[in-house]
């Protein structure tokens, strides 16, 4: 039963992923977005991961996701843009994919990777807490001086010119 | 070190990022801010710089549970990124393509670029690593587009992004990959997996290659330089300056502790250090560097936008400065920063007179430099300290770009396995030479009798500046003992 639902998991995310990168129409694409962040939420939880899992859903398909279909649905002519880059070769890109695809998938199952006996799902919140606080308190405080700085950036380069009479 | 402990040896990070916050403060309670905001700029830094040179502990000790490690190796790179980030402050001051309503937030992403070389350079853990990287990028992606209302530099902002997300993403895919074959994320925890046992040679292989596009993005090595032309050229003259040192230097430092400390090990001769990775990263370093001091070299010498010439130097430059991590020894590390104090002086030099032509000028074209050097005394000045600068990026005596190359090139026929490497790096100095030479000649050599060149005149700023720069890099290329003493003890750390 497990095993069936997590390559319906995979599978969801992989085509969501699909959809994203190939629909020629982006509305489609951003709501194959939310399959595939769905689907991950769901691969958290088997991971025993349910807080990160909880805040996929929050946090990428509640905002990040609202946000980017926001952006789609008022942007004008949204669908006709003109690529200017006339260097798109899709035959050398599905060759790219095929090959670097093979030569991953060779790779991973060929690995021997460190395996742990899965755990019985229990709370993990606050551990993580623990773990923010001390153990990865340096990148917990840097990452908010990189979230300001990522804010103030985005309303630089998202600015209008104001003129004042 | 636990955390409450480890702040005694954090200060100078601890002062930039009260300097980040100060300066976005500052700016909403000024009118007329430039000459306010450069001050605190250059006030802040010079005490974060004193902080660095003070801070006990510089014998090699890991801060925050093993998160940063402050060492020798640190703190060269912490002074180089602050130095570099006051010279780009006045820098600023002479440029007039930074309107005074947003100098503000541009100084502050300035001092945020900053901190992250800073945290980067003493990253000892992948996710401090990555983090780091993107806090050094993410400002940058700004400041490359800060001139409103230029499509080239919005341009220049968005290729930077683009391809800076790509390569991130494939940076934390190879961390990935790399976690689950060896269990950790900090570089001693990887070096200790990778020698007990055998992980999957493909796997430690790909997730190599995946690192090496993260941090060969950020250098601008092939076959990920693509951007940087286009960049350098869009940006405003200052920041082209401070991207073609400062995050370069920060994805060098990072990349050099990284291969020596989670992919080699000592065995026991003390100046060397051996590969334990069992993918022979050495060669594929040495391909990347041989490919990218040629790809730059070549492209460069059709250039006419002196911008975009610098900016293929600065990518030929990173394929010259990538010797010293194949060297794989103390002589190549050593060589490695040494190169970077004179490339620091010869290329933040190089830019300021771009920048002081453009002020007067407007152009940006190899061929507006004619007759240069007739124009006026001052133009004359400016014109001998550029030849100063461009003699030393070729690598003639007796200028300090020639000494820094003398030590890579020892570094390469000491480590004896690839004197190919260093052959292509002479033949590549010898084509360099032909383009740099080009803006001498027609500085100097062009010119000579036309009556309507115009005058030229320079601030007493852009002076002193260029006074000071091209000493340095002069005098760096006749006494270099104090400079090379100073090296080899930051280098020390990884041997022996």
């Amino acid at each position: 039963m497990g095993e069936i639902v997590f390559i319906a998991l995979a599978v969801g995310t992989t085509v969501g992923a699909g959809v994203v990168a190939f629909s020629k129409n982006i509305v489609y694409s951003a709501f194959a977005l939310l399959l595939s962040f769905f689907c991950v939420a769901g691969l958290y939880v088997f991971l025993a991961a349910d807080f990160v899992a909880a805040t996929q859903v929050i946090v990428y398909i509640g905002g990040i996701l609202v946000l980017i279909l926001f952006g789609v649905m008022l942007t004008e002519k949204i669908e006709k843009v003109n690529i200017s880059n006339q260097a798109l070769k899709p035959f050398r890109a599905w060759i790219l994919l095929i090959v670097s695809g093979g030569i991953l998938i060779a790779a991973i199952v060929k690995t021997n990777w460190i395996t742990k006996a899965p755990l019985p799902p229990t709370p993990t919140t606050g551990e993580l807490g623990n773990a923010f606080l001390t153990r990865y308190l340096l990148p917990f405080e840097i990452a908010s001086v990189l979230l300001l700085v990522a804010l103030i950036g985005a309303i630089i380069a998202g600015r209008k010119e104001v003129r004042r009479k | 070190m636990a955390n409450v402990e480890s702040l005694r040896y954090f200060l100078p990070e601890l002062l930039l990022t009260a300097l980040v916050l100060a300066v976005f403060l500052v700016d909403l309670g000024l009118k007329r801010k430039k000459v306010p905001i450069a001050t605190l700029m250059v006030v802040g830094l010079l005490v974060s710089l004193y902080a660095v040179l003070k801070t006990p502990g510089a014998e090699g000790v890991t801060l925050f549970l093993g998160m940063v490690s402050l060492d020798p190796f640190s703190v060269f790179f912490k002074v180089i990124f602050i130095v570099t980030a006051v010279l780009v402050t006045l820098f600023s001051m002479e440029s007039d393509e930074v309107e005074e309503k947003n100098f503000g937030e541009y100084m502050g992403f300035i001092a945020a670029t900053t901190l992250g070389a800073v945290l980067l350079a003493s990253s000892n853990h992948m996710l401090m690593a990555f983090l780091t990287l993107e806090l050094v990028s993410v400002p940058c992606y700004v400041l490359a587009g800060y001139i409103s209302r230029s499509r080239r530099s919005s341009e220049a902002s968005l290729k930077y992004v683009i391809f800076g997300a790509a390569s991130s993403g494939l940076m934390v895919y190879g961390i990935s990959l790399l976690f689950g074959v060896t269990g950790s994320l900090s570089f001693e925890g990887i070096r200790d997996a990778l020698s007990a046992g055998n992980p999957g040679e493909i796997i430690v292989l790909i997730s190599l290659i995946f690192i090496l596009a993260g941090l060969g993005y950020k250098i601008a090595v092939f076959p990920f330089h693509m951007w940087c032309p286009d960049v350098y050229e869009g940006a405003p003259t200052p920041i082209t300056a401070f991207l073609s040192v400062g995050p370069k230097a920060a994805g060098f430092a990072v990349l050099v502790r990284m291969l020596h400390v989670a992919f080699s090990s000592s065995d026991g001769a003390a100046a060397y250090l051996t590969d334990i990775s069992s993918v022979d990263w050495p060669f594929l370093v040495a391909i990347i560097s041989a490919a990218t001091m040629t790809i730059g070299n070549l492209l460069a010498i059709n250039q006419s936008n002196i911008k975009r010439l610098l900016a293929y130097s600065s990518i030929a430059h990173a394929g010259y400065l990538l010797m010293g991590v194949v060297a794989l020894s103390q002589l190549g590390t050593q060589a490695l920063l040494f190169y970077f104090v004179v490339y620091l002086l010869m290329n933040l030099g190089a830019f300021l007179v771009v920048l002081n032509f453009r002020s007067q000028t407007r152009s940006e074209q190899i061929g507006d430099y004619t007759g240069l050097a007739w124009r006026s005394p001052i133009g004359a000045f400016v014109a001998v300290s550029m030849a100063i600068f461009l003699f030393s990026l070729t690598g003639i005596p007796p200028f300090g770009g020639f000494i820094g190359k003398v030590y890579l090139f020892a570094s390469i026929i000491q480590g004896e396995r690839f004197i190919w490497l260093a052959i292509v790096a002479i033949a590549n100095s010898v084509i360099s030479l032909y383009y740099y030479a080009r803006i001498i000649k027609v500085m100097f050599l062009r010119g000579i009798d036309a009556e309507d060149l115009g005058g030229f005149v320079s601030s007493p700023t852009t002076i002193t500046l260029l006074t000071i720069l091209a000493v340095g890099t002069a005098v760096s290329g006749i006494f270099w003992g104090p400079i090379a003493r100073w090296v080899s003890h930051s280098a020390s750390l990884f041997f022996g």
